[in-house]
């Protein structure tokens, strides 16, 4: 029981980095139309300025900060050039400008980071264990949980239900009509980037203590992240929660009852969750003419 | 590229340059010259590394057939290279390695898994077909990966026999460079011409169709998952020949063959040397493969080099290098006759 209790758990935190990546990868799909694959670029320089951060003795909760500006300014100045020369491509051209990208960051980020794999030293206050029935669980994973949760909410509340997400969400149905309020929309749609470059470097920063960080990892988290948006079904914030959590479940629990195949199971089963759902998991309605 | 029907019916799939054509005895000519410059002054080394261009070319000119013509950008075609590859590869040392059975069991290979991917991928469209092509894929390079006694899992599979031909009197091995630069360059031209006689035949306009009208197809009777079931076997098809051959230049096939780094590397190449072309895959894996080996051998950054001559030319020359120069060297030649 304690067994299931504590992989649930880990379950729920490993979900929690996917949501948290998939959100800010969902977030540019949904309101911008645009298919960001630089995202897992921005995970990865969010966990190397973690694990540096948190070596430098520096205080420790100014870590995840840190990394969100990072991140955000990557996605400032990616944004300024040549992010806003694709908005009005197809989705290919995107595909292929910022898949790109992604390989030069990669390579950069190898050149200045090494090749070898960093693990942070987890701060005091987070390290350790608890006790849940009688099995120990990482301190650390219940402040991704929490951490997660909170931040996922924030951005939940900011788009669903201020002003601001309100006139982000006009935005995307019609362009030229927030123009004509006298509203600048390419400010709203770098203010959208950012958010979204700098959610990717937080939970890079967070996910550091448990993945690590090292080259290649932002190809790995990309793909899962794309994953979610994609199953969970497009222009959902309730779809991407749910496909994270299917996901994150499907991945720790393959790997305790099938850990020579677990990853080949995982997929299946978002495959099939595909095949059977192509809208994705939640589909937004619309009009079919 | 896009132009669809011109009020004729027909459709115009080849660039505007190409249609002004040389007599075909010319075109022979010329291409048999292309053939045997490399064979009087490159040594055993870079045969290889050309015969090994020509079959990644050859490979992501099968492709170009989804991409550039059904607007089907697929992250799962190296399965179809890689599967090929290692079923020619285990199948070489029960069967022995005849290059004919080789390309049998090749295009077996690549048909069969087009196939069964078609029936999973088909349903969903966009965003979806690339994702499910992916899952599809990283699947399949999982079961690679683990399944040591087969695949030889991480480590990958060497020391195949030596590809031969039979000619009926004579049976000629194929372990030199000349002889593996020689098979790969009659594997690339039967693979673009059955690729251009697929893209002219019908089914190839209709494919064309079901990119550019969707709805309009479906609204004229045609079944747009079958179209699209059939380009994509006849993709794997000539990936499946391709992939056949792979394992003998290198002697050595490894799981990175089936990994969607693969594929993604196949797709950039089309795009450098030019989506809808055909002959642009061969340009774009020469002009890849040429700076991961020469590159590599003065500085570790060719996957920064690489990176930046493809983000340079999806911002520059979407049409791919070979467009792109032309347009620019047209553009220039205009503006002197102007001048």
């Amino acid at each position: 029981m304690g067994f299931y209790a504590v992989q649930s758990l880990n379950a729920l935190s490993f979900s929690m980095l996917l949501l948290l990546t998939g959100l800010g990868l969902s977030v540019v799909l949904n309101l911008m139309n645009f298919v960001n694959l630089t995202h897992g670029s921005f995970f990865l320089l969010g966990a190397y300025v973690g694990v540096y951060w948190l070596a430098s003795g520096a205080p420790w909760w100014l870590a995840f900060p840190v990394a969100f500006v990072a991140a955000g300014l990557a996605g400032f100045l990616l944004e300024r050039f040549p992010f806003r020369q694709f908005y009005a491509r197809t989705h290919l051209m995107q595909v292929l400008l910022t898949y790109g990208l992604s390989v030069i960051f990669a390579d950069l980020m190898r050149w200045g980071f090494g090749a070898q794999i960093l693990s942070p030293e987890i701060p005091e206050a987070l390290r350790g264990v608890v006790f849940i029935m009688d099995m120990p669980f990482p301190i650390y994973r219940l402040f991704i949980i929490g951490f997660g949760a909170a931040l996922a909410f924030a951005l939940w509340f900011v788009i669903d239900r201020t002003i601001w997400g309100a006139v982000v969400r006009a935005c995307v149905t019609d362009r030229g009509f927030v123009e004509t309020l006298g509203l600048d929309t390419r400010r709203i749609f770098t203010a959208v980037l950012v958010i979204s470059a700098g959610l990717g470097g937080i939970s890079g920063a967070l996910g550091a203590g448990i993945l690590s960080a090292y080259p290649g990892l932002d190809e790995e988290v990309l793909i899962l992240a794309l994953i979610v948006v994609v199953a969970g079904g497009l222009g959902t914030f309730r779809g991407t929660v749910l496909s994270a959590l299917l996901l994150g479940f499907a991945m720790t629990f393959s790997k305790v009852w099938v850990p020579e195949f677990s990853n080949v199971v995982a997929l299946a089963i978002m495959a099939a969750l595909l095949v059977a759902l192509p809208e994705g998991l939640v589909a937004k309605k619309v009009r079919q003419v | 590229m896009s132009s669809i029907a011109d009020g004729t019916g027909r459709v115009e799939t080849r660039p505007a340059s190409q249609r002004r054509s040389l007599p075909v005895t010319a075109k022979l000519a010329l291409l048999a010259l292309a053939t045997a410059v490399p064979l009087l002054f490159a040594g055993d080394y870079q045969l290889r590394f050309l015969a090994e261009i020509l079959i990644i070319g050859t490979a992501v000119l099968s492709l170009d057939l989804l991409v550039g013509f059904g607007g089907l950008v697929s992250l799962g075609h190296a399965v179809f290279f890689g599967g090929a590859a290692y079923a020619a590869a285990i199948a070489s040392q029960a069967l022995g390695a005849d290059i004919v059975v080789m390309l049998a069991v090749g295009i077996v290979t690549g048909m069969v898994a087009a196939l069964l991917m078609g029936i999973v991928v088909m349903r969903t469209i966009a965003l979806f077909f690339l994702i499910l092509s992916l899952i599809v894929g990283q699947i399949v390079w999982e079961v690679v990966f683990h399944w040591r006694e087969v695949t030889g899992g991480a480590d990958g599979l060497r020391g195949f026999p030596v590809l031969t031909l039979h000619t009926g009197f004579a049976t000629i091995p194929l372990n030199n460079g000349v002889a593996l630069y020689l098979a790969s360059v009659v594997l690339a031209l039967a693979a673009y011409l059955a690729a251009r006689s697929f893209v002219t035949a019908p089914i190839g306009r209709a494919l064309l169709g079901t990119r550019e009208r969707q709805l309009r197809m479906s609204a004229l009777g045609y079944s747009i998952p079958r179209i699209r079931l059939m380009a994509l076997v006849a993709s794997g098809a000539i990936a499946g020949a391709a992939g056949a051959l792979y394992p003998f230049v290198n002697q050595y096939v490894g799981p990175n063959a089936v990994h969607w780094t693969m594929s993604a590397m196949m797709i950039i190449m089309l795009v450098i040397g030019g989506v809808g072309s055909l002959y642009g895959a061969f340009i774009g894996s020469a002009i890849y493969l040429g700076i991961q080996t020469y590159v590599s051998s003065y500085t570790d950054r060719w996957q920064l080099v690489v990176g930046l001559v493809f983000v340079l030319t999806v911002m520059i020359m979407p049409k791919g290098v070979v467009a792109g120069l032309k347009a620019a060297f047209g553009r220039r030649k205009d503006a002197e006759r102007r001048s």
